[in-house]
């Protein structure tokens, strides 16, 4: 791979000699991580494996001819403990063809977004997108055919994705019809979105976008899910033992779901913003959900001396897998406050867990240039001694991205 | 002595009547006419290069694609390496910015639509008589050249200045020189218009803009080209700023 790395470096003179747009860029992405030793689903190494640091070198590489759109990437990734890893990933490879009269199709991988709002979006049906990663990578796009009809102020489209997917156990590979209406009306975007799959049945949704006076944006969005998941122990769900020996973490499908977002951002000539969000997510733990998981945490951790550590380790990094979804709790509120003077891009985000007091601080800061754009940003997870954030194997989370584009 | 008081009051009388002659003159078609120096015709694309300078050093070049249409419909597609992929949309007070990995148009404010040190509204605004109105307030010498003072207020909200004091050659109406306003009142830049003469007629070929905010930064938008071209109205629908490349266009 460090082959390719270097033979796709020297080749980028030739590639832009083709014709069409070539774009390329490098970036390097270390991440830091601090363990939250005080939390009762914090696991020790080796059970649960150390990624205090980690590493992300990309090489991007853009081509647009016409119709013809791909986008790949070059990655190698470095984690402690473990041997580094590349991959070349195809994030984007796809045609729009041109139907005339304002229609048109699209086949191959593409990333499509439909969602409205920042911290989360309930309309991306397609893409579902973690909006709350630290400094996620590029978008990979999804195996779809698509047709679209676009008038001067309305939009129709019409996708199928992942076509011949049966494979139901994730979002990932979900075969789906999906169909979004697009409609401007007194400058306000208003959009409407309706998804029907195996796994989730029917999704159906719509949103709006309002601008008022020249420093005002209001947005909102709400979807309904016929179906969604739920991943639960099922140990603390039934009530049943307190150790189990296989994995008891299982996806639960539960009925007719409920995502909601509402937010407002204000931004002043001068560059500084102040955004406001709330949202919903059925898909995320209510309070009670997470008491319950404490509880089986808890009396797993007193079993110490009485049961295998090893039990009880296992048990625990089991449950800590609640805490990769994106959002760990049902509400949240997010308030963003932030500069932007071309340059230079300082903001602050803190996320709030009304239910159970948690809150995450981020502060990022971001340089851009000519050819080179330098991020960093730090974020502390914590609150209310008993909330879900407070309690996560993570701690602390920083990184820093270097970012040159080359062509 | 009393022939030249005569004529000194003769002079005054003659400026005082001319005065509200002018202002009663139609200031949209004033204003058309010195639209027709930057904007020759209704629907366009402009090739712009804006040069960004600290002191007498280049800082920065940023290339666009602007299309213009009517009804105060202008799409703007960054062609820099550092903007590459980025689209700004603007419909009559309402702005979408799209972001080439987000695939995702956004919803801005007019506030959010500065680019750099030139604004969307310096790039994508090439006129004045759908946006602004007011009236001739006097005359100046201006570089020898003697010129219309218009002070002009915002017609309509979303508008990237509240209040611009557009200085026009008396002749020709030749834009020479703006001061621009933002909302609060404040001066924020000075703009001078060089013209040239393009297939035989006198076009504004470049704007500098004199930054009263940040002092010692200018910025130089020049139109490379300008061509009589109107792209189909689907290409304005925000909806549309993802799939659309205007390949061809």
């Amino acid at each position: 791979m460090k082959r390719i790395l270097i033979g796709a470096l020297f080749a980028l003179p030739a590639l832009t000699a083709m014709a069409g747009d070539f774009t390329a860029s490098l970036s390097i992405a270390p991440e830091w991580r601090t363990d939250n030793r005080d939390s009762a689903y914090f696991v020790a190494p080796p059970v649960v494996p150390v990624q205090h640091r980690s590493a992300r070198q990309d090489l991007g590489l853009r081509f647009r001819d016409g119709g013809f759109n791909a986008q790949g990437t070059l990655r190698v990734l470095a984690r402690e403990g473990q041997t580094p890893e590349q991959h070349g990933i195809v994030n984007q490879f796809y045609y729009d063809g041109d139907l005339g009269n304002g229609s048109g199709y699209t086949f191959g991988r593409k990333v499509i977004s439909w969602g409205v709002g920042f911290g989360f979006r309930p309309l991306d049906v397609i893409q579902r997108e973690d909006r709350r990663s630290l400094n996620p990578p590029p978008l990979t796009g999804v195996p779809l055919a698509a047709w679209e009809h676009f008038s001067a102020d309305k939009a129709f489209t019409l996708v199928w994705t992942h076509p011949g997917h049966r494979h139901e156990a994730t979002d990932f590979r979900d075969q789906s019809l999906a169909a979004r209406y697009y409609r401007l009306v007194d400058g306000n975007d208003i959009h409407a979105v309706a998804r029907l799959s195996g796994r989730h049945a029917l999704e159906a949704g719509a949103g709006i976008t309002h601008t008022s006076g020249e420093e005002w944006a209001f947005h909102a969005a709400a979807l309904y899910q016929q179906r969604y998941s739920k991943t639960f122990n099922t140990l603390a769900e039934s009530g049943g033992g307190i150790l189990a020996a296989a994995n008891p973490m299982q996806e639960v499908m539960r009925r007719n779901g409920l995502k909601a977002v509402l937010g407002s951002q204000w931004t002043g000539t001068s560059g500084f913003g102040v955004l406001v969000e709330a949202w919903y997510d059925a898909e995320g733990y209510s309070r009670n959900e997470w008491r319950r998981l404490d509880a089986l945490t808890a009396r797993q951790r007193s079993l110490n001396g009485m049961a295998p550590a090893s039990a009880i380790n296992g048990n625990v990094a089991w449950s800590s897998r609640a805490f990769e979804r994106p959002n760990l709790l049902r509400e949240n509120l997010l308030l963003r406050l932030s500069h932007d003077d071309e340059r230079w891009k300082p903001a602050l985000e803190l996320l709030v867990t009304p239910r159970d007091g948690g809150r995450v601080i981020t502060t990022r800061l971001e340089y851009q240039s000519d050819r080179q754009r330098v991020s960093f940003g730090l974020r502390f997870l914590g609150g209310a001694a008993d909330s879900a954030y407070a309690q996560a194997p993570i701690k602390r989370m920083a990184y820093f991205e270097w970012r040159l584009a080359l062509l | 002595m009393f022939k030249n008081a005569l004529a000194l009051f003769a002079s005054l009388l003659a400026t005082l009547i001319a005065l509200p002659a002018l202002a009663a003159d139609d200031i949209a078609a004033l204003l058309k006419r010195a639209d027709g120096y930057r904007l020759l015709e209704e629907s366009v694309r402009i090739e712009t290069l804006v040069e960004s300078y600290r002191g007498d050093t280049l800082d920065k070049e940023r290339r666009y694609t602007v299309y213009i249409k009517p009804g105060r419909r202008s799409l703007v597609l960054m062609k820099s390496p550092a903007e590459a992929g980025q689209k700004v949309l603007m419909l009559g007070d309402q702005f979408w910015l799209l972001m080439p990995d987000t695939q995702r148009p956004l919803r801005i404010t007019a506030t959010q639509k500065l680019l750099g040190d030139a604004s969307t509204g310096d790039i994508a605004n090439m006129t004045w008589s759908d946006d602004y109105d007011g009236k001739v307030v006097d005359e100046v010498d201006i570089k020898g050249r003697r010129c219309l003072h218009l002070d002009l207020s915002a017609a309509r909200p979303g508008v990237t200045y509240a209040r611009i004091g557009l200085y026009l050659d008396k002749a020709s109406k030749l834009p020479i020189k703006a001061d621009l306003y933002v909302h609060s009142g404040k001066r924020a830049k000075e703009a001078w218009y060089e013209a040239k003469t393009v297939d035989g007629q006198l076009r504004v070929m470049s704007m500098t803009l004199l930054d009263d905010i940040q002092a010692g930064r200018r910025t130089v938008v020049r139109y490379q080209s300008i061509v009589a071209l109107a792209a189909p109205d689907e290409f304005f629908n925000p909806a549309a700023l993802v799939r659309n490349t205007l390949a061809g266009w």
